[in-house]
């Protein structure tokens, strides 16, 4: 098989033919070409073009290059926890090691644990292709198990989180798995909150392996919205809203999890999240 | 292609494409057998190597992703005078080893672990090796192994 590693996105799109693929950390990728999936006759290697790589902040927002490996993503301090805490969910230090973001976005498996936090930071994904540049909101970008947006040939080359997710904001982030370490998730959820004077001013909320895509639970966000800590971090709200996160999701059984299993989970892991952000929320304004 | 790396301090150069793995030439064209292939999709850990410092999975790695890196395999660690590393040494004094088969990995987790934080507590050290897999063990004296080769490496 041939391979390259060009140093631009320009060389990279011009380098994609029919039978090509392009690799970043090829941590999903080995697993298709170990199983024999794919048998593409040319290899692109995205991970030597600099201008896709690391995080940066303006006063637009955040910049994450599509080729920023999960390790430095889980590691940095100055991303929103929700982001972090996705990035060191994912797979085994190895994995993380090897794995970028861009990887798990362009996968599109419906349980990649950066999906969900980018979902709810409203984040956009900058794609370049042969017609040129386009930005896509990650709410558009996911069209199905594996199967997103991107034209033949395109790529994804950075992450953007708006100014607006990160000022004032907090976010938290849980999965469920089979053991702590090295596994796919069977439910995950991430939530944004800005919460005012103990009062939820704005909420998003995003779930992730229970459905083709990642969703967002737009019904229980507007329960969430403009109640007070007193009003939520009370057993008939937190049972209400953990029920209407159960029906909001369309899960299906699999090797990971029962459709049944997920349900109660998604609506545990919202209770655990909400709980722990209108705590958290409350304490910093003390 | 020909592709230029250095393993375990000596400067290699092979041939390969894209279809060829890195475990495929540290133990095929190098004759290093001690990365191991478990599960060959990344989940188990026996093909650890360190990749410029780093564990990565050498089954997912495509050979021509080596070209200009320092790779350490199990055979390239060494202790001070030249025999075992203090790593090994510790998996053999705690009996950390069984059928062997994933020790490799384990080792080289470690010492990934153990050059970033000297004095691991049992969590990390947990999460530090959650990427290896032992079938044998039950993982306790191979996180005893772990604190014995910490504690011996603060003291060299």
């Amino acid at each position: 098989m041939d391979y390259c590693k060009p140093r631009t996105v320009d060389e990279a799109l011009s380098s994609f033919g029919d039978d090509s693929v392009y690799i970043a950390g090829g941590t999903d990728l080995g697993v298709l070409l170990a199983e024999m999936l794919i048998s593409p006759v040319g290899m692109i290697d995205l991970c030597a073009i600099d201008d896709m790589k690391g995080i940066s902040r303006s006063d637009e927002g955040l910049t994450i290059g599509a080729c920023t490996l999960i390790s430095d993503i889980a590691a940095a301090d100055d991303i929103p926890d929700c982001l972090s805490l996705g990035a060191a969910a994912i797979g085994s230090p190895q994995i993380r090691n090897m794995a970028t973001i861009g990887g798990n976005i362009c996968n599109a498996s419906p349980c990649g644990d950066t999906l969900t936090p980018l979902m709810v930071l409203d984040a956009e994904f900058e794609l370049k292709g042969a017609g040129g540049r386009r930005a896509l909101a990650a709410g558009d970008f996911f069209r199905g198990p594996k199967k997103t947006a991107l034209e033949p040939g395109e790529i994804l080359t950075a992450v953007r989180i708006p100014a607006a997710s990160l000022e004032g904001s907090i976010t938290g982030f849980r999965m469920t798995g089979k053991r702590n370490g090295q596994v796919i998730s069977q439910v995950n959820m991430a939530v944004w909150a800005v919460i005012i004077d103990g009062k939820i001013e704005n909420i998003r909320i995003s779930a992730g392996s229970v459905a083709p895509v990642p969703l967002r639970l737009i019904r229980c966000e507007k329960m969430l919205q403009g109640k007070t800590a007193a009003e939520i971090m009370k057993d008939a709200f937190m049972k209400n809203l953990a029920a209407a996160a159960e029906v909001e999701i369309t899960p299906i059984s699999d090797v990971r999890a029962g459709e049944d299993y997920r349900r109660s989970v998604s609506g545990a892991l919202l209770v655990d999240i909400v709980t722990d952000l209108v705590s958290e929320g409350v304490k910093d304004e003390d | 292609m020909k592709i230029s790396f250095s393993c375990n301090g000596e400067t290699r150069d092979i041939e390969a494409g894209a279809e060829i793995r890195a475990l495929d030439i540290l133990r095929e064209d190098l004759g290093l057998t001690g990365t191991k292939e478990g599960c060959g999709k990344g989940e188990c850990g026996a093909c650890t190597i360190l990749l410029d410092g780093k564990p990565v999975c050498s089954c997912l790695l495509p050979a021509p992703k080596l070209e200009g890196c320092e790779v350490v395999t199990v055979e390239g660690l060494k202790g001070p005078d030249g025999g075992l590393h203090p790593i090994q040494q510790a998996f053999l004094d705690t009996g950390a080893v069984q059928c062997g088969f994933c020790t490799p990995g384990m080792i080289l987790s470690t010492k990934a672990l153990l050059d970033t934080n000297p004095a691991p507590t049992v969590k990390e050290i947990e999460t530090g090796l959650s990427g290896n897999i032992c079938r044998c063990t039950g993982y306790g004296k191979i996180i005893e192994a772990v604190q014995l080769s910490a504690q011996r490496m603060r003291n060299e």
